[in-house]
């Protein structure tokens, strides 16, 4: 396991408080049946915003109360020493945090800035013309993950290993071109399986490609044999064969197949397929909508249509650049873009969203190989599909809202957003999707 | 002669996801071959003569008639996939 690098908080100014108190309440189900006991904390003159017309509180009234209440928000401002609000903790709505209230300040304009920048600018243009380290560039960069016995590089990055979550009552669909079913990995696993490709009945793999994504979305917290690939380890799988062995389909099996997902319920649908058009295609965007207002998100590959080697950024292709889908570029080990990750078109919908590991991604592959280690947006789909699941589990949140969880909880790269959106995708940790008490 | 086969993808508007069936026989109407009527998401999907495309985007309820994209992913054995 790679330790992240310690990083110094920057010193940071004493804040300006006003010497009254915030007060956040735990939810109740009906505020009213749990009022708070102010008397207990010595606290009259209390005025609550249900009480005023329109529920604004007037400043002179703030001013005057010993306590003023915001209802919807569930947090009172009190006047009162913090010995004096602690007396609330006992009380029968339990308190979750007092906190000093804070003076704010418009953010002062710095008329010196520009000059530093032009500065800046200069020093950065010659250093690059002539060779030499960029001011601020000098930092070395931290140390890259690595597979170890316990672990893939792309299952730590994500911190899946550290998650108490596991996926468990959450369907999630692989649309690909099936799975070894007999793949002992997944032995004792439930899985359910279809073939949506024309004149084939069963969702056996006999390419390889959606196997390997299935064991990386939903392989085992410990396989028999080697590292932890898989993300959500107890979820329910739900295989949809839209490409033939021979790696190809269309859209009629596809929608299909999203189509059977929806339809059975299934949270995530991981899609690890893509055709290099630039522009978004009416029915995968059509499909992304009515899913996601069924509970269903879609993740999809951006694309490996880049070459950036040699300068070439490529596109994000569909079904990933229609807006309702989620598009996922893919990271190497230091989490930087890969060589082949597609670049965000400027087209609405054809934003890569999220980043994850997609270099050097060992996962299963069909018997007797059993495992494979191969590079793809292809692979970081998948784990961003698993991670969407045990966020799934953890906050019971679906559609829009899984999807807007997914992008806040991801931790920001220093890599430009066109290729990694929000950043990498990161699981949930113990406590997430609860208010916790302080 | 008639002009070739081709797949399309025919999105059915918010308005008509309840009449799928009805927009599916129309679509028949005009000369396409139906296969699959998706109820959750409102797409039905099939083959009809290439130049058909104004005809089935006139059957109302329909908000786009796209011909079907190709996905094709690399051979097992390549590096990326």
């Amino acid at each position: 396991m790679i330790e992240p690098p310690a990083i110094r908080p920057p010193r940071l100014p004493a804040a300006q408080t006003t010497g009254r108190q915030v007060v956040v309440f735990a939810d109740a189900a009906d505020a009213a049946d749990e009022p708070v006991d102010w008397s207990a904390a010595g606290i009259s003159d209390v005025a609550d915003s249900r009480d005023f017309t329109s529920g604004r509180v007037p400043a002179q009234a703030m001013r005057d109360a010993g306590a003023t209440v915001f209802a919807r928000l569930g947090i009172a401002v009190v006047s009162a020493g913090p010995d004096q609000v602690a007396a609330l903790r006992g009380a029968r709505r339990p308190v979750l945090s007092v906190s000093p209230e804070l003076v704010h300040h418009v953010l002062p304009e710095d008329p010196s800035a520009y000059v530093r920048g032009y500065r800046d600018g200069v020093t950065d243009l010659a250093a690059r013309l002539v060779g030499a380290p960029v001011p601020g560039e000098e930092v070395p960069p931290p140390p890259a993950f690595e597979d170890t016995a316990a672990a893939t590089w792309g299952i730590q990055a994500v911190q899946a290993t550290t998650s108490p979550f596991t996926g468990r009552g959450v369907r999630v669909a692989v649309l690909d071109t099936g799975l070894d079913l007999q793949h002992p990995d997944l032995a004792g696993r439930t899985v359910t399986a279809e073939s949506f490709v024309t004149g084939v009945d069963s969702a056996q793999d006999g390419h390889g490609h959606g196997t390997h994504c299935t064991g990386t979305a939903c392989g085992p917290r410990v396989p028999p044999a080697g590292p932890r690939y898989g993300v959500a380890s107890e979820a329910e799988i739900w295989i949809g064969k839209v490409l033939s062995d021979a790696g190809s389909g269309d859209d009629g099996g596809i929608l299909a197949g999203i189509d059977w997902a929806v339809a059975n319920g299934c949270a995530v649908i991981s899609m690890s397929l893509g055709a290099d058009v630039a522009e978004a295609h009416p029915p995968y965007s059509a499909a992304g909508r009515r899913a996601l207002e069924q509970g269903s998100l879609i993740v999809a590959a951006a694309g490996n249509n880049a070459d950036r080697e040699n300068g070439g950024y490529g596109f994000v292709g569909a079904p990933a650049n229609s807006v309702e889908v989620l598009a996922v570029g893919a990271l190497d080990p230091r989490l930087t873009t890969a060589w082949f990750s597609a670049r965000s078109l400027a087209a609405p919908g054809g934003e890569v969203d999220v980043a994850a590991p997609g270099v050097d991604v060992l996962s299963t592959w069909p018997m007797p190989d059993r495992y494979n280690t191969i590079s793809g947006t292809s692979m970081a789909t998948p784990h961003v599909a698993g991670l969407a699941a045990l966020w799934a589990e953890a906050t019971g949140r679906r559609g829009y809202e899984l999807w807007a969880t997914l992008t806040q909880a991801s931790r920001r790269l220093t890599e430009p957003s066109v290729d990694v959106g929000s950043g990498l995708v990161l699981a949930p940790q113990e406590g997430a999707g609860s208010v916790r008490r302080a | 002669m008639g002009s070739p086969l081709a797949r399309f993808s025919v999105t059915v508007d918010d308005g008509h996801l309840a009449e799928l069936e009805t927009v599916a026989s129309a679509l028949r109407e005009s000369g396409m071959e139906v296969e699959r009527v998706l109820g959750a998401l409102g797409v039905i999907t099939g083959q009809a003569p290439a130049d058909a495309r104004p005809s089935l985007l006139a059957v109302p309820g329909v908000t786009s008639v796209d011909e079907q994209l190709r996905v094709a992913l690399p051979p097992p054995d390549s590096a990326v996939q």
